[in-house]
């Protein structure tokens, strides 16, 4: 990777513009990661094995295969400072339950927080079940505030790290964490693009759609069980389809003709925005999902499409190339009190709002014509270009903390999907085969 | 310079209190050309709205409808086991075979009955869709073939280059086929004759990160059409 982060910010041309036609409604919500927060230094002591002298190749690796696991979730959660134990002399040769006498002394380093385990496989069944117990020491209190016992099918896990993971971001935030987040995307097969979902760090991939043709940018429901995406019916026909996750359910929601793309539900799950060609150009409308009815919102002879709902569900960023090259605009959920919020180069698009509604994500053209990704204040007042170097970044999507973003790029040559942190730190590359993974969206926490 | 700049300022201001109150005044205004009023739109409510689908059904997705299973419980002094679930984990899609390989037939059926008919695409500058000389006379190739073949339907498909956004690539896509249907439409062919789809960058001809290949994929592709 040769791309860097960089911040440029942006004084002059739309400053104060989006204020004139505010509604009054404020869609910003309070910072846990405000700039001055100080990340709780925590350290993983380890996750020992357990378990008879008959170890199995796996058994060996269960405990280390944990805790590595454990050790990303940590680090990714930007809550926690991951510090390296051995490193400031502290090491734990024999865990217990209880608080090892070290940990007083890592303490005195500074250390808040530390976290050990064990686990087990229960050897003998054909389907054995994995034991993850896991302990929580805080330095604070100087005692061991709790734990968790987990037990499962070797399938999960990871997902044990990452259930446990969540409780710590839990315990010292109040949030849910995103461990246990997915990532819904489109990758090629052969000439298709099929949906397929993953874990947030890119692991356990699987294949959601297989129809051999186009699948195209999936959009989560607010409560996580269903997708809404552009599919083709045919090579003809264009639909909006939503597809249950647990069962592969699958059924047509629009089915306007012409072009009908970027849906997006609102976080109420009330209303699903579109973007639709049916009456002649792209046009934006809004699906009532309860009543079925349909409202246009937007009324120009150009294009308008990607509408990304505010937190509140009360607006709506869109791209719309009413001005000549495609811009972001804000508007009303009905559709009124439109204005235009990017005014920076030729090209900007594929707007994406902050779940915590502080920023909007988006495809910005360079002066050098890289499409690359940039932030906005929803006042338009601080812009910041998020994303530097070749390849062309494209379908910005929050996670739920709005801590972090993932996308698509082609800095590496084929389209694959990467996680960046919403300040421009940590670039992490999260998918690394097939020919083209494209249209990452994050799911909604759970 | 900063005069220039806050002139800059001062027009987009302008155009964007224009924007603001043509957003307000939306529902009395009809567009013209191949836009419809608003009303038109609310008409859908009454056939079920969003016509054609297998099922208009639409599941409550809201928060409060999810069941609270996979919730964190907290940390515990004495925790208590419990079961880790992969949430549904195993399921995976089942190809049609049947879907995929009749898609297969039809792109190849399409793709002889165009090479035979020697129908010719159209190309595109970056950024642009409106159709050059060289498409013009691509076109009325096109056009004299499907005159005198009274029973042949064309598709126009509309392509673009990895650049820019998937999602307005579609449009730009859209506006490619659309403005090479409008140009045969000029020439004499029956409007009813010529459809139009938009595959955006989602089916490139040319997979390199070259000029070269972005000039091939920014096309009009016009294919005899088969099937539906």
């Amino acid at each position: 990777m040769t791309f860097r982060a960089v911040m440029v910010i942006s004084l002059c041309v739309s400053v104060g513009l989006a204020g004139i036609f505010e509604s009054g409604a404020t869609d910003v919500f309070l910072e846990a990661t405000r700039p001055d927060f100080q990340k709780i230094p925590l350290g993983v002591a380890g996750i020992q094995n357990i378990g008879g002298s008959d170890s199995l190749e796996g058994q060996i690796k269960l405990g280390g295969r944990i805790e590595e696991v454990l050790k990303a979730d940590v680090r990714r959660s930007l809550v926690f400072s991951l510090v390296d134990l051995p490193s400031i002399g502290i090491k734990i040769s024999n865990l217990g339950t209880g608080p090892d006498p070290v940990f007083k002394q890592a303490a005195e380093h500074g250390v808040s927080v530390i976290v050990w385990g064990k686990a087990g496989i229960k050897n003998g069944d054909k389907d054995p079940d994995v034991n993850m117990d896991g302990y929580v020491y805080d330095a604070g209190s100087d005692e061991v505030v709790g734990g968790k016992r987990y037990v499962g099918s070797t399938s999960v896990v990871r997902l044990m790290a990452h259930r446990f993971a969540d409780e710590l971001v839990f315990r010292y935030t109040g949030e849910p964490g995103i461990a246990r987040t997915k990532i819904a995307y489109v990758s090629e097969q052969g000439s298709a693009r099929e949906l397929f979902v993953m874990d947030y760090d890119g692991y356990e991939p699987r294949q959601l759609t297989a129809d051999g043709f186009l699948n195209l940018m999936p959009r989560w429901s607010p409560d996580r069980r269903f997708l809404v995406f552009t599919a083709y019916r045919n090579r003809n026909t264009q639909d909006i389809d939503m597809i249950e996750l647990a069962t592969g359910k699958r059924w047509t929601l629009v089915s306007l003709g012409g072009l009908n793309i970027t849906p997006a539900l609102s976080p109420d799950g009330n209303f699903m925005a579109f973007a639709s060609s049916y009456e002649g150009n792209s046009e934006l409308y809004r699906l009532d999902t309860r009543t079925k009815a349909l409202q246009r919102l937007t009324v120009n002879a150009s294009g308008d499409l990607s509408p990304s709902w505010s937190p509140s569900g009360r607006e709506l960023a869109f791209t719309s190339d009413r001005s000549g090259g495609p811009q972001i605009f804000l508007m009303s959920g009905d559709g009124s009190n439109v204005r235009r919020l990017t005014f920076e180069e030729d090209y900007n698009a594929a707007p994406a709002w902050s779940p915590r509604g502080n920023w909007i994500a988006y495809v910005c053209r360079t002066p050098k014509k890289d499409y690359k990704l940039c932030l906005i204040t929803p006042d338009g007042q601080k812009r910041v270009q998020l994303t530097a170097g070749p390849g062309v970044d494209d379908s910005p999507s929050w996670s739920p903390d709005g801590r972090h973003i993932v996308f698509s790029s082609t800095a590496d040559g084929k389209s694959q999907l990467y996680m960046i942190n919403a300040d421009g730190k940590d670039l992490e590359r999260i998918t690394f085969t097939g020919t083209h993974n494209s249209a990452p969206t994050w799911s909604p926490a759970s | 310079m900063k005069k220039l700049q806050s002139t800059i300022c001062l027009l987009l201001i302008l155009g964007v209190v224009a924007l603001g109150m043509s957003g307000c005044s939306k529902k009395a205004v009809q567009s013209g050309g191949d836009t419809q009023s608003s009303q038109q739109g609310m008409a859908k409510e009454s056939d079920g709205a969003i016509r054609g689908g297998a099922s208009p059904s639409f599941p409550d997705t809201s928060i409060s409808g999810q069941d609270a299973s996979s919730g964190l419980r907290g940390l515990d002094k004495s925790p208590s086991e419990e079961r880790v679930g992969n949430g549904g984990n195993t399921l995976m899609a089942k190809a049609d075979p049947g879907s995929a390989g009749r898609q297969m037939e039809e792109i190849r059926a399409e793709q002889s009955a165009s090479t035979a008919a020697g129908l010719r695409d159209v190309f595109f500058a970056y950024d642009s869709f409106s159709i050059s000389e060289e498409g013009r006379q691509a076109l009325s190739r096109n056009a004299a073939w499907v005159k005198s073949n009274p029973s042949a339907q064309l598709k126009i498909e509309g392509h673009c280059d990895e650049r820019g956004t998937s999602a307005y690539n579609l449009v730009l896509g859209e506006k490619r086929a659309k403005a090479a249907r409008n140009y045969l439409v000029e020439l004499g062919v029956a409007a009813n004759r010529l459809s139009v789809v938009s595959y955006g960058k989602e089916r490139p001809f040319c997979k390199e990160h070259a000029e070269a290949c972005y000039a091939q994929n920014r096309r009009g592709h016009v294919v005899v059409k088969a099937g539906k």
